[in-house]
């Protein structure tokens, strides 16, 4: 009998042997087995409890930095403390959350409010819908511009998050939307300063930095936290039911430049020609002047050499140099024709027949009936 | 009984866990939350951070977002003062200013507050009816009073929030788009096309007038310069003269051998080429065959 069975009041009945056994064995393993299964609870949780902890590490990629919020504040301050790319540790979730602000990355919006209607597989084959000669607010978009013409515009604004990037991103339900609305703005007002031919033509540079000075000074006002890269993909262009007409416009001053240039062209010539003209004129006046002076100092020299001889003998000089002149010009003469006297002592009479040129022959022009 | 360390230490954890889901509740910095007991908004949490609650149902949280909405009004027509009729979008930022009052006005909804938002903001266009269109679009800058209208608009729209007690606030207001009724923007392409037309025949007639001015220019400059040139030959010739007349003192010593050389010289310049001579038997010195027979003459 069993300690328990003497000790006890009720008198219990006795179990077989074998029962007693089994029942130990049974109690020992159901031991062993919630033993194990402790053991195993055990290294769950410190697994657990490991991967808790481990889930806490992040990296943060060269264009972003990252801001704990911890229990929903930021960490390191009102300013907050930014981490920069590479391997940080924070509590995990719900203790910290890490928020990653693109601070490098250059972010950019579209401005299509002033832009017609296309749809996107019109815009990917460079198609568009036909023109048409009024415009519904509700779907075409455009600007008015100072003279209160229209245009179409539209652009792209590329910007960069200003550090340290708090305001853009907890200031904000959607800060890109507000960026684009304030770049719509910028594109209204500049159109509103500038004509249809200046914001198409003439100051097309200017246009687009008034679009961008409205824009930096809307973004400083609103606080938007942004630093503008540049607006690019600018676009201006005419209704397009008008397109001909503008191109006419650039058609007559392509025109009216070819005939300033052709002016031009006769200007210049005219000009050279008329100097080189005036100095052939001056030096011929020159050779002329040179060559009366020359002569006449030649002849006063040839002069005073046969003045002496002349006063011996005038009537003996004169007739040796006509002689000596007239055997010159007869031998330098192309024709020579000597007409004999008269037997009769009388005159001879001759009769030339002068002509400058030959006549030519009248050239006989027949039709193909060879009349 | 001897308790397992580790398994009061997770027992301990399990519990302030499940208590801080019950007693606790997180902010985050771009939310407000409203915190209600039994229904009644008792208090705002406006500061981001951890902070205590009673478990539901006896208090209830109602978060917003504090940060600024970004509202864009549709296409309203107004007339300007000088009877333009002019189409306006406008955007917005707004904000919860008081989240106890936004949430007694709006509920839960940010949908609600933008319809209210957009009511003011059509109220706020009865200001463009106070200035003419030249204060939209003009060619003369100091005209233009874009600036000023979007500043009297959002005065009117803050005045209205105020008035209303909707607790929001705007922030800023700005025109997103201007246009004008469909009829009339086929009548501004028609004006459009005769200016194009005016400019073209400007464009012609400025060219061929300045191309005549350049090439007439040209001309005068052309004579000019010619007649500046004969002028200075002229000058030219006459010092020559005057050179040669100094030269011609020395014929005075004897005039008539002077004359007779230079009748010598000027016989000579002018038959020196191509000259055909007919002389007679009197010409010197072909007097010398006078009376003798010639060999035609015999024939």
């Amino acid at each position: 009998m069993s300690e328990l069975e003497k000790n006890s009041p009720v008198p219990v009945a006795p179990k077989p042997a074998l029962s007693e056994s089994a029942e130990d064995a049974r109690t020992q393993a159901l031991s062993d087995a919630l033993r194990s299964s402790f053991a195993i609870v055990k290294v769950i949780l410190i697994a657990l409890v490991l991967v808790f902890l481990g889930s806490g590490f992040f990296v943060v990629d060269p264009q972003y930095k990252a801001i704990v919020l911890r229990f929903g504040q930021p960490t390191g301050g009102a300013d907050g403390e930014l981490l920069g790319p590479g391997f940080h540790w924070a509590f995990p979730a719900p203790i910290d959350e890490v928020v990653m602000i693109p601070v490098s990355q250059v972010q950019s919006v579209n401005s299509t409010i002033g832009w017609y209607a296309t749809t996107a597989t019109q815009e990917a084959t460079r198609t568009e819908p036909p023109p048409r000669d009024s415009l519904n607010p509700a779907t075409e978009g455009y600007l008015l511009t100072a003279d209160a013409n229209i245009i179409h515009a539209r652009g792209t604004l590329r910007y960069r998050i200003a550090e340290p990037g708090l305001r853009y991103e907890f200031g904000f339900v959607d800060a890109s939307n507000l960026v684009q609305n304030a770049f719509n703005n910028a594109l209204v007002y500049a159109a509103a300063r500038y004509t249809v031919d200046d914001a198409l033509t003439r100051d097309v540079t200017g246009f687009r930095e008034q679009v961008r000075a409205r824009f930096e000074q809307l973004a400083a006002a609103q606080g938007l936290g942004i630093t503008v890269e540049q607006i690019d993909n600018m676009q201006v262009l005419p209704p397009r039911i008008l397109a001909p007409a503008f191109d006419a416009v650039l058609e007559a001053g392509v025109k009216s430049g070819q005939a300033l240039n052709e002016a031009r062209k006769y200007e210049a010539e005219t000009t050279n020609a008329a100097w080189s003209g005036a100095a052939v004129r001056v030096n011929a006046a020159e050779n002329a002047g040179v060559r009366l002076t020359n002569s006449i100092a030649a002849e006063a020299l040839r002069f005073l050499d046969n003045l002496v001889d002349y006063r011996g003998n005038p009537e003996l000089f004169r007739r040796r140099f006509q002689a000596d002149a007239l055997g010159r010009v007869l031998g330098n003469a192309q024709d020579k024709i000597l007409i004999p006297d008269r037997i009769d002592g009388r005159a001879r009479e001759l009769r030339l027949q002068l002509n400058r040129e030959p006549e030519k022959p009248r050239t006989v022009v027949k039709d193909e009936h060879g009349h | 009984m001897k308790r397992n360390p580790v398994t009061q230490i997770v027992g301990v954890l399990l519990i302030l866990i499940f208590a801080s889901l019950l007693f606790t509740f997180q902010v985050r910095t771009t939310e407000v939350v409203v915190v209600t007991t039994f229904g009644k908004a008792t208090r705002p949490e406006t500061e981001p951070g951890l902070k205590w609650r009673w478990p539901w149902p006896i208090q209830q949280l109602h978060r917003f977002d504090k940060r600024v909405h970004n509202f864009e009004s549709p296409f309203e027509q107004a007339l300007t003062s000088d009877g333009f009729t002019l189409l306006l979008s406008v955007y917005a930022g707004w904000s919860i200013s008081d989240p106890v009052i936004y949430l007694e006005r709006f509920g839960d909804s940010s949908r609600k507050a933008e319809e209210s938002l957009e009511g003011l903001v059509r109220n706020a266009n009865t200001i463009v009816g106070k200035h003419p269109f030249s204060s939209f679009v003009s060619t003369v800058p100091t005209e233009i009073k874009f600036t000023d209208i979007e500043r009297e608009m959002l005065a009117r729209v803050q005045d209205e929030v105020s008035t209303n007690n909707y607790g929001i606030k705007v922030s800023f207001l700005g025109i997103k788009q201007l246009g004008l009724p469909e009829s009339v923007t086929k009548l501004v392409f028609e004006r459009m096309q005769s200016e194009r037309q005016v400019k073209v025949a400007e464009i012609e007639s400025d060219g061929r007038n300045k191309a005549a001015q350049i090439k007439s220019g040209a001309d005068l400059e052309s004579s000019k310069i010619l007649s500046q040139a004969d002028a200075r030959a002229l000058a030219i010739k006459g010092e020559a003269e005057k050179a040669a007349a100094d030269s011609l003192k020395v014929f005075k010593q004897e005039p008539e051998l002077a004359i007779f050389l230079l009748k010598l010289g000027a016989l000579e310049t002018f038959l020196k080429e191509r000259s055909t001579l007919i002389l007679d038997q009197s010409t010197p010195p072909v007097d010398l065959l006078r009376n003798q027979v010639l060999p035609e003459a015999k024939k």
